[in-house]
């Protein structure tokens, strides 16, 4: 068994390993269970060897969330890029900007608010669709203020369940979709 | 005035509690919003306790018969359910407070938006309230994170113009205003425009994380 990335648990195995091999440990059984890989917050992964719908950018500075969204989102067949920091978030963007389908940002996030992310990643790529979730009553006239200055493509109100927001994704970039799909197969 | 969470909780508290007096508004810049909740949480669970005698010593006489303030939490990162759950975390009767108004917890955007000036009517509705009801004042508890919202220096202006419009301290006032800032929204702030919102020696407090 290779032994796990995680510092501690490394350890642990060196440890057992050791002592079952020196100290010859016989009546003692010890189990320990270690992660054969360890998902990355940041990465890109790919839960399946189907061929993925789209690259997303999750975007929430509650963890909790962006995890259940970035496993949410993967077993249904997309890419997914998670962050917790916009701003990191954003920096991320802008090195593979035209890789992405679609945003997915929380919009009352410190330091930088989803409204200006959209913003910046549609000055990066305008072709980017752009979706803002909150926790908060989405009111018709919310966000009148930022139109027609930013073009958000839809809005998702947070409790929200990963099949209804994957089909919200996919009504959206039903047209990207295939642009990607393309890319994908050559 | 700096504190440090992990050395000065108690100080950040005595500041938050005693340094500020009624009628002073005064600005908290807070790391993260962990630490933002035990402020807000251990200053409500302690004020809500309180009656008037405990209050003001150089005004006890005054304060024997008021009942306790009114604390207002204008939440923005958190939604309203968020804040009543943390109360009742510590053991704050929230239903019982909110239902003797004692405790009202807004989200601030909706008192902002889509007038900037309606965060102020409410406070002013609240003090009306306290002073008929024989209250010791109000606390208003109101995190600024709107004004960092919609982005660009154009709301750093109305950011500055807004904080410009309350006073540092205003005389026989029975409110105690805290604007409440996210150190990462802050520190998009230019230094002359950090200098402009303490502008008139108003009272702020910076609590900076601990380093461990």
């Amino acid at each position: 068994m290779p032994p796990a990335p995680t510092l501690g648990l490394n350890m642990s195995y060196k440890e057992s390993k050791n002592n079952s091999k020196d100290n010859d440990y016989k009546n003692n059984n010890l189990s320990i269970l270690i992660p054969q890989k360890e998902e990355s917050n940041n990465d890109e992964n790919n839960n399946n060897n189907a061929k993925p719908l789209a690259k997303l950018l999750v975007v929430d500075d509650d963890s909790d969330i962006v995890q259940v969204l970035k496993l949410g989102l993967l077993k249904n067949r997309f890419l997914v890029n998670a962050f917790t920091n916009p701003e990191e978030a954003l920096q991320s963007f802008k090195s593979n900007a035209e890789s992405y389908c679609l945003m997915l940002s929380d919009i009352r996030m410190p330091t930088l608010s989803g409204i200006q992310l959209a913003r910046k990643v549609k000055e990066v790529n305008p072709g980017v669709k752009v979706v803002l979730m909150t926790s908060f009553e989405i009111r018709d006239n919310e966000f009148s203020k930022v139109f027609p200055s930013t073009h958000v493509d839809g809005f998702v109100q947070k409790p929200i369940g990963i099949k209804d927001l994957t089909n919200k994704i996919l009504s959206i970039i039903g047209e990207t979709k295939r642009r990607v799909d393309k890319d994908f197969a050559s | 005035m700096r504190a440090n969470t992990s050395e000065n909780n108690e100080s950040i508290m005595k500041w938050f509690k005693e340094e500020v007096a009624e009628g002073e508004n005064a600005i908290i810049i807070y790391p993260n919003l962990q630490t933002f909740r035990q402020i807000y949480t251990e200053y409500v669970k302690d004020q809500l306790a309180k009656t008037g005698e405990e209050d003001d010593d150089d005004n006890s006489t005054r304060n024997e018969q008021l009942k306790p303030r009114i604390i207002l939490i204008a939440t923005f990162y958190e939604t309203i359910d968020s804040v009543k759950h943390n109360l009742n975390a510590v053991g704050v009767d929230v239903h019982k407070y909110i239902d003797n108004s004692s405790l009202v917890i807004v989200d601030a955007f909706s008192s902002y938006y889509p007038d900037v000036s309606g965060m102020k009517k409410l406070v002013a509705s609240l003090s009306q309230r306290a002073r008929k009801e024989g209250r010791i004042g109000v606390t208003a508890i109101v995190d600024m994170g709107f004004f960092f919202l919609f982005g660009g220096d154009g709301r750093a202006t109305e950011l500055i113009n807004y904080e410009a419009s309350l006073a540092p301290k205003t005389e026989g006032g029975n409110v105690r205003g805290f604007s409440c800032y996210h150190g990462g929204n802050y520190d998009t702030l230019k230094d002359n425009q950090k200098k402009e919102l303490a502008q008139k020696g108003k009272k702020l407090l910076e609590v900076t994380e601990s380093a461990s």
